[in-house]
């Protein structure tokens, strides 16, 4: 089966250079047929009422870090903010 | 509107929930602070942190569901809805996919005194992103604050069963009042706490819904109502003209009062929802479900007929009480308790109350007013001890300082006289000193009673009670 | 004997009697690393001053008279995708090439508060995608066993570490063999706990269903020591367990007598390399003599756990890996035209090829119209192969097969060819599918004298059938061999 490598590696936020691009093509579809030996099992798969998780309570707690601490590993910060390229809306 | 067409309009409709703590994490849900101070590993999504849910969100938003006649799904699960943007700093927002918390109920709203129900789709809960901020100072880039970041969000979808804008103002009115009933949203436009995407449709009466088109970016309602109508013209315009509505997400500029696409946007739209695996299945045990719908209070359309049937308001003034969740606890404490007339009551409300409320910006809790002091106030109009006139005197002292009402009239000494022998002699008095006028009302001028009683009136300084005192004038007239 | 090729069980009693000092051990350890790394390459980051630091605080609690945790003063190795407040958290990417965090992840808050010391960061496959530690952006890490072979993956570097000696234990992750697969490789015991019973709160996520830290050591007491440690419920993790554990290590007896062992048939087909049969089934027979009723089983649905595990690892690793956009931390290109631009930029060059295809795969199978078939499908195959898993154990206490298909391979043999690399996990990705606890153990050499493992599955929560029989074993055979260095 062929997929759209372009379109998904659009979704993913990836570039794949043209050069690269036969090679990663080939790869996708031995992975892609490699996952097509799975066999369809049927359509509905219900919620699992088993495995149900505790809720936290609500309460706030603050002043744990500070936004340098936060920020240390940001690319760029400036007042306070992280920058990125402009965007509209 | 060029009237062969109708208008299809659905809304989705987001209002972020006042808890203590964020949807995922333990930071403090508050608006207004300082730039990212209000963010934590978990919200801003650094690598290996992981999100818990609050408890509360899920009660909020099934007491939501009970308010808007909702079945609930008290077993549920998150989903994620997967795209980039910088104000979603885990690049997905955990949210409901194809099962909402609460789906399948209705709402009734009021347009122009008449009733009409509108479908309730599903109401799910999410978290809020944060904000980009933009100015020409920032040379090409922008700024992201994360404080809004994990804020949680209820978000209401209705049924495409709006024909109008003025249907749409009268939902998003109602949904504004039963949220702040429930007082689980602060309910605070200016501040985004309510927020709507429209969905706008037009077609030939008779004829087959058209395309619908998703406007977001709309802030207020009033936004709403202009951001429909000028989609409902662009779309009429547009099929006038021949050519098809685009399906298309567009962005509302209400400062230029237009709608713009956002194709541009909708390329790589494919959120890619799958269940969040880092959150297991939320149960709610049905007896939960219970309690919260025994917490859910008279809501505002019950109010309303209450007021109409049971108290005899007019619908106007029925539902602008009934929809501020102040003024109708105000009226339901002086009438139920105080025992106060309903008419007399909403007269109050509605007009002395209403603008002074206006006048400084106050709510009704900031001051000094209190339903027993203004049962008060009004039982001493009706049995005559002060006039209506000196009653707004003492109202405008007691809606500012706490005074006691009773020591305000003796001081002020607005009591009226209501004593017969006091009246009579000051009637004598009065008669004895207007011969000309007692002879000319004699002589058929009958007018000559009102400047008899006036000059009672002045002789009293006002106290006299005017009914009483026309009695007597007219009696000794007789004579 | 040197300090550093003892069992964290055995320096324990010799710290506890004052015989050694957590320095003198500390110190012992870090010079075997300078000495043998350079080989080995087993670490990103060494943490020599601190834990020197650390093992001295821990002597002056200790001759003040505190009463101490068991492993206090005993050095730790940490895998590089568990995060380590102050001390840099690569998961061996460009993208994280710098990255520190501000917080601990609740396993090495644990570590520290049981007095552990923290010698460093191991290598990894790139995001813990691998089987052979060579997607590493750093280094290749060496088998120490013979360093022109790999030491496999994703935790190659906690295993090598630990095989070589430059760690008394280590921490690992194992979302679909990465602890197993690289002890086995290395010739130490590695446990991937039950899906749960571990925090995953600050482990780097690659598929969060999937994904759990555990412990790789020397001797099967020593994993069991290391799991009474990090186990238990977490607030952090919505995903954790609610119960109560009790002391695996205190349940070792060696006594595997009544214990049933069974073997799956589908575990030992064409695709497993002979000699690793031969080792396996000479281990079982080894636990039979000893007492064990071994008997043989059936797990139809296992020759599909590797198609399902990739559809929901790599679908869950899209998204997981998706926050790192150049935004709040890591990598972001330098030259970019806008915020699409800067985001593909940063992306294409901060990741690997690997993490890039199963990221593509990931996006692909939750794609409008693929997702029900791929997706859901995967799902309930999962609950399929949990079923039959539960049936088993319904009839067995442990299931035995073998690690990994063969034994470690030459550096660079498959790095070329994804799917050859996928096939080393076809023995290990079923455990995770169906969330339960499986350890790997040494039982012998093949005919190139390299480790093979040797796998024994339990049911949810009985990480102390596994590591019982595991314990008999090790007791039968004397112990497990040791590298040349």
């Amino acid at each position: 089966m062929d997929i759209d490598i372009r379109h998904i590696a659009k979704l993913s936020r990836l570039k794949i250079s043209d050069d690269e691009f036969a090679k990663f093509e080939n790869e996708m579809k031995g992975i892609v047929d490699m996952v097509n030996t799975l066999p369809q099992l049927g359509e509905d798969l219900a919620i699992d009422e088993n495995n149900v998780m505790q809720l936290r309570q609500d309460i706030a707690e603050t002043g744990k870090f500070t936004r340098d601490e936060l920020f240390q590993n940001a690319p760029q910060v400036k007042a306070g903010c992280l920058v990125v390229p402009k965007t509209v809306e | 509107m060029n009237d062969e067409y109708e208008v299809v309009i659905g809304l989705e409709t987001h209002a972020e929930l006042s808890t203590e703590s964020k949807i995922y994490c333990s930071c403090k849900n508050k608006f207004g602070i300082e730039v990212n101070t209000e963010v934590c590993p978990i919200c801003m999504a650094l690598p290996g942190t992981l999100p818990t849910l609050n408890e509360r969100v899920v009660d909020y938003a099934i007491k939501m569901g009970h308010a808007l006649n909702c079945k609930i799904n008290r077993v549920c699960k998150q989903d994620r809805k997967n795209y980039f943007y910088p104000d979603l700093p885990k690049a997905y927002q955990i949210s409901q996919s194809d099962i909402p918390l609460c789906e399948n109920g209705y709402v009734d709203i009021l347009v122009n005194g008449e009733s009409k129900r509108i479908g309730i789709t599903r109401i799910h809960i999410e978290e809020d992103a944060g904000k980009l901020l933009h100015a020409t100072s920032f040379e090409g880039s922008s700024l992201v604050d994360l404080n809004r970041c994990g804020v949680p969000l209820i978000e209401i979808v209705s049924e495409p069963d709006m024909r109008s804008s003025a249907e749409a103002k009268a939902y998003l009115e109602t949904l504004k009042s039963i949220l702040s009933y429930l007082d689980i949203c602060d309910c605070k436009m200016q501040e985004g706490s309510i927020r709507c995407d429209v969905n706008v449709s037009v077609h030939k009466k008779g004829t087959p819904f058209g395309t619908r088109t998703e406007m977001k970016n709309v802030n207020s309602f009033s936004a709403a109502v202009r951001g429909i109508e000028y989609e409902q013209k662009r779309q009429i315009a547009a099929l006038e003209a021949g050519e098809t509505v685009v399906q298309e997400t567009r962005r509302w500029d209400d400062a230029q009062g237009i709608s713009v696409s956002m194709r541009t946007k909708e390329d790589a739209h494919d959120y890619r929802y799958f269940p969040e695996p880092d959150l297991l299945t939320i149960s709610v045990d049905e007896k939960r479900v219970e309690e919260l719908k025994a917490q859910i209070p008279e809501l505002p359309t019950q109010k309303i007929l209450r007021y109409v049937q049971k108290l005899g308001l007019p619908q106007q003034d029925a539902t602008i009480i009934a929809e501020n969740v102040d003024l109708a606890n105000f009226f339901d404490e002086c009438t139920q308790k105080g025992g106060a007339s309903p008419k007399i009551a909403a007269n109050w409300l509605l007009g002395d109350i209403s603008k002074y409320l206006n006048e400084t910006g106050k709510t009704l809790g900031e001051t000094k007013l209190t339903p027993e002091k203004m049962t008060e106030l009004i039982g001493y109009i009706e049995k005559n001890t002060i006039s209506t006139a000196s009653g707004k005197k003492i109202f405008e002292i007691i809606v500012a300082e706490d005074k006691p009402i009773k020591q305000l009239i003796d001081d002020m000494g607005l009591a009226q006289v209501s004593d017969t022998s006091e009246l009579e002699a000051l009637a004598d008095k009065v008669l004895a000193e207007n011969e000309p006028s007692v002879t000319s009302y004699k002589n058929g001028k009958t007018n000559a009673l009102g400047y008899l009683v006036g000059q009672c009136m002045k002789a009293s300084k006002g106290k006299a009670n005017p009914g009483m005192m026309k009695e007597i004038i007219l009696k000794k007239l007789g004579e | 004997m040197e300090l550093y090729e003892m069992t964290a069980a055995q320096l324990s009693e010799k710290l506890e009697s004052k015989e050694i000092s957590s320095c003198e051990l500390t110190q012992a350890v870090i010079d075997r690393i300078n000495s043998v790394d350079g080989k080995v390459k087993a670490y990103l980051t060494v943490n020599a001053e601190e834990a020197i630091e650390q093992a001295k605080a821990v002597d002056n609690k200790r001759i003040s008279g505190e009463k101490l945790p068991k492993l206090a003063g005993i050095p730790i190795g940490i895998k590089d995708n568990i995060s380590t407040k102050g001390i840099k958290t690569t998961c061996a990417s460009k993208m994280l090439e710098n990255y520190v965090p501000p917080f601990d992840a609740t396993v090495i808050e644990k570590i520290k508060a049981s007095d552990m010391v923290l010698l460093g960061k191991l290598n990894m496959d790139e995001f813990a995608m691998g089987s052979s530690t060579e997607n590493s952006y750093f280094n290749v890490t060496h088998n120490p066993f013979d360093l022109d072979k790999v030491p496999g993956g994703s935790s190659g570097g906690s295993a090598a570490a630990v095989s070589a000696r430059e760690a008394i234990v280590a921490l690992g992750s194992d979302t679909g063999g990465s602890i197993r697969q690289p002890s086995a490789n290395c010739g130490v015991v590695g446990l991937k706990p039950t899906y749960g019973s571990v925090s995953r709160y600050g482990l780097v996520a690659f598929a969060s269903s999937l994904d759990q830290i555990g412990p790789i050591g020397k001797s099967v007491k020593d994993v069991a020591m290391v799991q009474d440690i990090i186990c238990g419920r977490d607030k952090m993790d919505a995903t954790s367990a609610v119960r109560e554990y009790t002391s695996i290590a205190d349940s070792l007896t060696g006594d595997v007598s009544g214990v049933k062992i069974g073997i799956p048939n589908e575990y030992f087909g064409e695709a497993i390399d002979d000699d690793v049969k031969t080792a396996v089934m000479n281990a079982v027979h080894e636990l039979e003599k000893a007492g064990a009723k071994v008997c043989e089983i059936s797990l139809p649905s296992a020759k599909y756990a590797l198609p399902a595990y990739y559809i929901i690892s790599s679908a869950e690793a899209s998204s997981n890996l998706a926050r790192f956009d150049g935004v709040r931390y890591g990598y972001r290109a330098k030259d970019y035209t806008d915020l699409v631009d800067m985001y593909e930029k940063t992306r294409s060059e901060g990741f690997g090829s690997e993490v890039k295809r199963r990221i593509m795969l990931g996006t692909f199978v939750l794609s409008s119209g693929y997702y029900d078939a791929y997706y859901k499908q995967a799902k309930l195959m999962q609950r399929k192969i949990a079923g039959e898993y539960k049936a088993a154990f319904n009839e067995v206490d442990v299931i035995a097969t073998p690690t990994a298909p063969f034994t470690a391979c030459k550096i660079g043999q498959n790095i070329d060819d994804p799917l050859k690399m996928y096939a080393c996990d076809i023995c290990t990705v079923t455990v995770n599918i169906a969330g339960l606890p499986a350890v790997s153990l040494p039982c012998g050499m093949d005919r190139s004298n390299m480790p093979v493992g040797l796998q024994l599955i339990g049911d949810s929560f009985c990480e102390d059938k596994i590591l019982g029989a595991a314990y008999a074993y090790e007791k039968l055979i004397g112990g497990f061999a040791a590298p040349t260095l």
